[in-house]
């Protein structure tokens, strides 16, 4: 042991210099609100309810809406149109009557008089490329919008409807009371975008190259808003950042394409034999118990014969999914398709990839190996992941779908490709597949809180990272140890948080009104969590409660509290101080060592222990005196003092108030006194870690819990009693707080080299 | 947009859509700091890894790719020839030049280390920083300036490049 405690509790242990007598009285400051830190959230957070409870978990009123789909859709892949018409078959569960419902209309974000390019400031630089100017100032804006044809009731009787821009409000006939379901029907068709020119989550990548396209669609279809006890219909437009609010439920879609396409999507394949060649269909049951290396479906010789030609016959794929709040598919006459299946607890689950020729070699290399990882890890935070299927496709961009998503990386033409390229892809086949987790199962409500599925899937993104690259060395690249992950680590935030106040919103705010989208709504949360889990929970306590969070709203709609409430009820931990901080501030974490006062400890007092006796009326020979480096008797203390125990006083104490078996087991006394002030510049609270470092070189790392800063937010002091001297202390060793200033992290206080010094030092050497 | 990863390809002339992009807040920083005694004054520019080799590759040379093992020595050329272009400061008035001493990568920003020597007292300083408004529309830079007790910073944009500090 090297601090010594004090456990003397009857005698008077005084630190004579800090009873500076203080006459002059202050001025009487203004009373004030519950300013503490440690507040509980009781007026940010919701009254718990009915719907949503105390602890987190939904309540016994919980209810949700279900939104069935029945499609028919048509790509026309010489216009690059898509024709369709669905039957929606809306049921309330809510305890509310409606009149009306909601119905998104995603894709009139890219109609001719879409206002979202109007919401973004602009101005006229200097000079501009003339491709450029063409197309800002020229060109007819391209018309994505959605072409309704009609909304009709099951009879074929139009039903009144109005749009708002993305969202359409249909009437309904009659009120719709709880428990009643109402089926509607909605023609449509739309120009597909070229998401590589245009951007989009949604659309075509071109070809040159005999002429063709590769559809990743998303959003293609009316789809209905979310009705719920939070926010009655969740109808804030699609301006094109904040993603999607949709509720759950069963697809049946027959989407008719090329005959020499390749297809697949959200849900099972329903008419696989009408489909896949002999083939393919043999090479598929193959794939079903092919654990450790994918099966080929399509290979690059046959796709790469395909695409060369074009068929003008037409073939229908049938996809049947249940429990799915999205549908999305991808067709192309480019695909090459592989399959390979993974057990994720007793259940065989088929990881799929879909690229061109252009993805390879990296796609048939990693991407179905990533999507099986991937599962894998997340299954363990989480769930067992519940659908059949995860596919991921080859498209410049990543975006989420149950069951499918798009992804980047792509080698140059000669098939070469940097790190970057290689582990840009795996990220991003691990976040989207991720996405499947959180929101696609766990559904949060992205238009109002990107955080909440961004920053739980990069949370766990990290942890997936770290796993694949523990289980495939071979895909790191030379000199890597372990898969180097952007995200996560408490150190990589540290630029974004100690950075312009002016362009920093907090994590709780909604997606389309913060600056640095990235690490607002990615990074931030993420490393919170990282931080939690690590430093603050430990990994037993926060697996425990982030599981729990995601088995309570799995296949539900979660809001935050209902995750800063699991994660408490869960874990006894109280983080109400943390979600204020972290969550709803932009408050960054400084946290210094101000000032290490040495003391000598002797039973004569110097004039002021002399005075102290006097003042509170006590024999001056029954107390220790603690005499402060510098002070009057300092020197001459220190030099008689052998240990604390020597005294008359103590030896008197500890021998009448413990048995000698107790007095044979004593910590060895402490020789050495110091009082250390923590001072705190930073509005964060966390943990205070100090490492004590001792003349024999030994080390002890103390956390002191974040607590410690509950009564003073600026300043702590700790009195620390060793038998051994200390020589160095230093506050968060490891970087775990996210600390963004460490040049006062040290005592004696390390003359930090400024990164400019550094690097002109480094290239100097 | 999601996983805010990003297509480099695709940056370009996106103003309008907000999908799939990287970082969407596309910023610059650049710190500058004056070393009196060293009498250097010392500039730090952060620029993503990945607006800097879209820059790279319009401009000069479509074949580079940053931060790779084998990244070639040229790239130092061209980011100092950008840079001298794009980055202009004057002190007292009088403008110069300044010493491109190297480039690190870290995450996903490049981090350019300039310096102006023999510096030996600041009136004022100005800074006009163009930075990647050549080919991102909507590319904002930040400068922070840190001398002689005064701590500001600027956000600078296309029609508003220049900033400056004067001290009385």
């Amino acid at each position: 042991m090297k601090i010594f405690k004090f456990a003397f509790g009857a005698m008077l242990f005084v630190f004579a210099s800090s009873f500076a007598q203080n006459d002059i009285k202050p001025e009487r400051k203004p009373g004030h609100t519950n300013q503490n830190k440690f507040k509980q959230l009781y007026d940010e957070f919701a009254t718990p309810n009915m719907f949503r409870t105390g602890s987190g978990a939904p309540g016994p009123a919980y209810y949700q809406q279900q939104a069935d789909y029945k499609m028919d859709i048509e790509i026309d892949d010489v216009n690059a149109r898509l024709y369709g018409q669905e039957t929606i078959t809306y049921t309330n569960n809510s305890p509310d009557e409606l009149t009306y419902l909601w119905v998104q209309l995603d894709q009139n974000m890219r109609a001719k008089d879409s206002k979202t390019p109007l919401i973004n400031s602009s101005g006229i630089g200097p000079a501009t490329s003339a491709s450029r100017a063409a197309r800002s100032y020229l060109k007819e804006p391209f018309d994505g919008g959605f072409n309704i044809e009609y909304v009709k009731d099951t009879n074929n009787k139009d039903l009144p409807h109005t749009i708002n821009r993305t969202m359409m409000r249909v009437e309904l006939p009659k009120p719709m009371k709880t428990g009643d379901q109402f089926s509607f029907k909605i023609k449509w068709w739309y120009n597909i975008n070229d998401h590589v020119r245009d951007g989009g989550r949604s659309g075509y990548e071109y070809f040159e190259e005999n002429d063709n396209r590769i559809y990743v669609m998303a959003q293609f279809y009316p789809r209905m808003a979310v009705y719920n006890d939070v926010e009655g219909w969740q109808n804030s437009q699609f301006w094109g950042r904040d993603e999607f609010a949709l509720p759950f439920g069963n697809f049946d879609v027959n989407i008719t394409v090329p005959a020499d396409h390749i297809l697949d999507g959200t849900g099972y394949l329903t008419n696989r034999e009408e489909v896949y060649t002999k083939k393919m269909m043999e090479r598929y049951n193959k794939a079903k118990t092919s654990y450790d290396k994918p099966v080929m479906i399509v290979t690059e010789d046959e796709a790469r014969k395909t695409e060369k030609s074009k068929s003008t016959k037409k073939k229908t794929w049938k996809l049947s999914a249940q429990m799915v709040r999205d549908f999305g598919f991808a067709t192309s006459r480019k695909f090459i398709w592989d399959m390979m299946a993974v057990k994720i607890g007793d259940k065989d689950v088929m990881a799929v990839s879909m690229y061109s020729k252009e993805g390879n070699p990296l796609w048939e290399q990693w991407s179905t190996r990533t999507v099986a990882s991937t599962l894998k890890s997340y299954s363990r935070m989480t769930f067992d992941y519940p659908y059949h299927k995860a596919i991921s496709v080859h498209a410049p961009m990543g975006m989420e779908y149950p069951m499918i998503c798009y992804n980047f990386g792509r080698p140059d033409e000669n098939g070469n490709y940097s790190d970057r390229t290689k582990y840009g892809m795996i990220s991003v086949i691990i976040h989207e597949v991720g996405h499947n987790f959180f929101p696609m199962i766990v559904n949060s409500d992205e238009r109002q809180w990107t955080w909440m599925d961004e920053g739980l899937n990069t949370f766990v993104q990290y942890i997936a990272e770290q796993d694949f690259g523990e289980w495939n060395p071979t895909a790191l690249s030379p000199g890597h140890d372990k898969y180097p992950s952007r995200r996560g680590p408490a150190k990589n935030i540290v630029r974004y948080m100690g950075g312009d106040q002016d362009f920093i919103a907090p994590i709780m705010t909604k997606g389309l009104n913060t600056y640095q989208f990235g690490s607002n709504a990615y990074s931030k949360p993420a490393t919170g969590l990282n931080i939690l889990r690590e430093t603050i929970m430990g990994r037993d306590l926060f697996d425990y409660a982030f599981k729990e969070y995601a088995r309570r709203w799995m296949f539900k709609h979660p809001t935050p509290e209902d995750f800063f409430r699991t994660m408490e009820d869960a874990s006894a931990v109280d983080l109400d101080w943390f979600w204020r901080g972290w969550f709803y501030t932009t408050d960054y974490t400084d946290i210094g060592i101000k000032e290490v006062k040495k003391f000598a400890v002797t039973n004569n007092p110097n004039e002021n222990g002399k005075k102290l006796a006097e003042r509170y009326n006590m024999d001056p020979n029954a107390l220790v005196y603690f005499i402060g480096e510098g002070e009057e008797g300092y020197e001459d203390a220190l030099n008689s003092a052998s240990t604390m125990e020597d005294f008359a006083t103590v030896k008197e104490y500890i021998m009448d108030n413990f048995t000698p078996e107790q007095q044979k087991n004593m910590k060895k006394t402490p020789k050495y006194f110091y009082q250390v002030t923590f001072d705190k510049p930073g509005g964060l609270v966390m943990p205070l870690i100090v490492e004590y470092k001792y003349s024999d070189g030994s080390k002890e790392k103390i956390t002191y819990p974040a607590q410690i800063w509950r009564l003073n937010d600026k300043e702590v002091s700790r009195a620390i009693a060793t038998d051994k001297e200390i020589v160095s202390i230093t506050v968060d060793p490891d970087l775990e707080t996210a600390d963004i200033d460490t040049s006062n992290n040290s005592w004696p206080r390390e003359v930090q080299e400024s990164d400019f010094d550094k690097f002109k030092n480094q290239i100097k050497n | 947009m999601k996983s805010t990863y990003l297509i480099l390809t695709l940056i370009i002339g996106l103003l309008l859509s907000s999908s799939n992009t990287k970082h969407e807040y596309y910023v610059s920083v650049t710190n500058i700091e004056y070393a009196k005694e060293q009498q250097s004054v010392q500039i730090i520019s952060q620029i993503f890894i990945d607006d800097f080799e879209s820059l790279i590759r319009q401009r000069y040379d479509e074949t580079i790719t940053l931060a790779e093992a084998d990244e070639p020595a040229i790239v130092d050329e061209y980011m100092k020839r950008y840079l001298e272009d794009k980055l202009k400061i004057k002190i007292n008035e009088k403008s110069y030049e300044f010493n491109f001493l190297g480039k690190e990568y870290k995450e996903d920003i490049t981090y350019c280390y300039l310096e102006i020597e023999n510096i030996k007292d600041i009136k004022s300083i100005s800074v006009i920083n163009r930075i990647l408004f050549d080919i991102l529309p909507d590319q904002q830079n930040i400068v922070r300036l840190k001398m002689l007790d005064k701590n500001k910073s600027f956000l600078l944009i296309p029609e508003n490049d220049e900033c400056m500090l004067n001290f009385n």
